[in-house]
């Protein structure tokens, strides 16, 4: 079992994927764990298995063979639903294309997942300017997602992914469709709200140009751990 | 709460526009079907509604309201002497022929009724009073009958089987769809009409061991000397007892128990049988929809309308759906329940049912006050058949559902991270 300060921790992930009648090994054999409110990139060549490992430790794939423990809990074992609502209860998700909804105004982004995590009505509203403010977009409350640059689509899912206050940010490729300052200004907003609220956030990436917001580089190549030198 | 299955439906308001168009048009054809059925049953018993007696007394022969032997007048005195009657009246419904002044002769079915009493009462008097019936020889007819019948207003002189009419009023809805057009008049008219051309004997017996007298009304044509003129130089006489009525309405002292009533009456009354006025309604409205598979053909419609509503609705849902798997995705991913995914999905139904339904009731008595000003009450929708329809609407909506849902929970939230 994990000690306290550890918030993420995989033990001897082994993925398989099923290609015609072959198994493909995809993850190999990997232990891996962050502590409590830092900032982890994880980092490889194409096709080494970064989408597949956060999934994983998402809990939205179920590896082949290991555990994974959130929080101290192990969630491979737990039943659909029980995954599902504890991703609801501790985890916050950015992606690459922003995945937010596009009927729905910036404000009204975060009112849906404060409302599915609980938050009614008025509360939700207030939360939800109270987080746009934080990325700075508090003017851009009733825009929909159509009539904000990607800089600033993606500052509203680094909001909504803080929406109720989530102790781990899951982010695969953040930065991948934005442009260099922009991706540098997201992933710089992403870590100084991330230690201020004490979230620990794993971010996949391609994108050499944000190392340095890391606290801790993983490299993954071929489905395996490479420790850093 | 952030409706997002409002917003995603009024995202593309011209798919909305065209979905709603295909649920109105579902909707409206039930309406219109269900409501056909309404109008043809409650035409067939809009007499029977329009009385306000409690118990109709028939011969026991009795099939339906227009199809029944008459019952001879001394039963209605019998009736009449009964403590628990606080009144009783005979009505005569009995068909006869309508001399237009040009053109073809018209089958008619003349209703005598008492105009003093309240038991029977027309519907809507446009025109004239109802007590101007208990003149000679005068007749209502109604407004949209006015044509076949070739009158062009009151005071329109005209014949009837072999004796005058002079029309001297106008009713409005006073119609039957499986019915000839109505002549209402007074009972001591309608008798006369009745017995024009013809006379009655009546037989009557004391069978061996009963111990009340049956008597049987027999009809002949009258002899070719002494055919009845068209100028008649008699009045009409009031009914005797061995004149005939075709039922008998009866009006209960406050506080009767009517089905115990009802077997009294059957019992001191020969060869007759007693309805309330529902059993009455009943039977006929049954018998004219069994008659004229009426319900099976527009049953049909029905069917069709709910099918094709279904259709309609399930593409539309099951498109939106597939336009915004990716949003479903997002959102089992950040960790929608399947409850909360379901719900999505239905509240858009019911926001297409409620969309489709009130411009569906509006098209609807829109089509039906056009007919029904044209044709007499032909359409009708009542609030229970808008109700029901409202359900209908909803539960196609809600069902259509299925097949979206079903799309939605393959989605698997792993694709959130596939670019
Ligand atoms: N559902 C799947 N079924 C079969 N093979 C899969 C599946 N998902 C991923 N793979 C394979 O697993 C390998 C790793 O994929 P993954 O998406 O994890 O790589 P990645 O490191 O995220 O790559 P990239 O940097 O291009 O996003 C790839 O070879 C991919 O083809
Ligand atoms: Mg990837």
């Amino acid at each position: 079992m994990a000690s306290p300060s550890v918030t993420v921790q995989a033990e001897q992930i082994t993925m398989f994927f099923k290609s015609g009648q072959q198994e493909i090994p995809i993850l190999k054999n990997i232990n891996w764990k962050a502590t409590r409110g830092t900032i982890q990139l994880l980092m490889g060549p194409s096709g080494s298995g970064k989408t597949t490992f956060i999934s994983i430790l998402a809990g939205l794939l179920t590896p082949t063979q290991g555990q994974v423990y959130l929080l101290g809990q192990e969630i491979t074992h737990l039943s659909r639903q029980k995954r599902t609502a504890f991703r609801r209860e501790h985890i916050g998700f950015i992606f690459q294309n922003f995945n937010l909804f596009p009927a729905l105004t910036a404000a009204e982004n975060i009112e849906i997942i404060l409302n599915m995590k609980g938050v009614k009505k008025e509360q939700a509203r207030y939360q939800a300017q109270e987080l746009l403010q934080q990325v700075g977009l508090h003017l851009y409350a009733n825009q929909k997602p159509k009539d904000l640059s990607g800089g600033q689509k993606q500052r509203v899912a680094i909001a909504r992914a803080l929406a109720g206050s989530p102790c781990l940010i899951m982010a695969d490729e953040p930065t991948a469709a934005l442009d260099s300052q922009s991706g540098y200004q997201v992933t710089e907003l992403l870590k100084h709200l991330a230690k201020e609220k004490g979230c620990t956030v794993l971010i996949v990436t391609h994108d050499p140009r944000i190392q340095d917001v890391a606290d801790h580089i993983t490299y993954l190549e071929d489905g395996r751990l490479i420790l850093p030198n | 709460m952030v409706s997002l299955a409002r917003k995603n439906l009024l995202e593309d308001i011209p798919r909305f526009l065209v979905a709603q168009a295909g649920i109105l048009f579902a909707v409206t054809l039930v309406t219109i079907q269900l409501g056909i059925f309404s109008g043809f049953s409650k035409s067939t018993v809009k007499l029977i509604e329009n009385s306000n007696a409690d118990i109709w007394v028939a011969s026991d022969t009795l099939v339906q309201l227009e199809l029944t032997l008459p019952v001879p007048v001394s039963e209605l005195i019998k009736a009449r002497k009964m403590p628990e009657v606080a009144r009783g009246d005979g009505l005569i419904f009995s068909g006869a022929h309508w001399f237009p002044k040009e053109g073809e002769l018209v089958r008619v079915r003349i209703i005598g009724f008492n105009p003093q009493s309240s038991l029977y009462q027309p519907e809507t008097v446009l025109e004239g009073s109802v007590s101007n019936l208990t003149e000679p020889y005068t007749a209502m007819i109604d407004i949209f009958d006015q044509n076949t019948l070739q009158v062009e207003g009151i005071g329109d002189q005209l014949q009837m089987s072999s004796l005058p009419v002079e029309v001297v009023g106008m009713t409005e809805g006073n119609t039957s769809m499986i019915s000839n057009p109505f002549v209402l008049m007074s009972l001591k008219n309608a008798n006369a009409y009745l017995r024009a051309g013809q006379t009655s004997q009546i037989n009557c017996q004391l069978p061996e061991k009963g111990s009340q007298l049956e008597c049987i009304n027999m009809f002949h044509p009258e002899p070719d000397d002494q055919a009845t003129t068209i100028e008649p130089n008699i009045e009409p006489r009031n009914l005797a007892a061995s004149d005939v009525v075709t039922f008998i309405l009866i009006k209960a002292e406050s506080g009767q128990d009517l089905s115990a009533l009802k077997d009294k009456l059957e019992q001191k009354l020969n060869n007759v049988k007693a309805y309330t006025k529902e059993e009455l309604i009943n039977i006929t409205e049954t018998y004219w929809q069994q008659r004229t598979g009426i319900g099976l053909v527009l049953g049909l419609g029905t069917v069709v309308g709910i099918v094709v509503g279904t259709v309609v609705v399930s593409q539309i849902l099951y498109s939106s759906v597939s336009d915004h798997l990716k949003e479903f995705g997002t959102l089992k991913a950040m960790g929608a329940s399947a409850g909360m995914i379901y719900r999505i999905i239905i509240e858009q139904a019911v926001w297409m049912a409620i969309f489709g339904y009130l411009p569906a009731m509006l098209l609807s008595f829109g089509v039906a006050y056009w007919i029904n000003s044209s044709q007499g009450t032909l359409l009708l929708i009542t609030p229970t058949s808008a109700i029901a329809i409202f359900v209908i609407t909803m539960a196609m909506c809600i069902g259509s559902a299925i097949f979206a849902i079903q799309k939605v929970n393959r989605v698997d939230p792993a694709i959130v991270f596939k670019a």
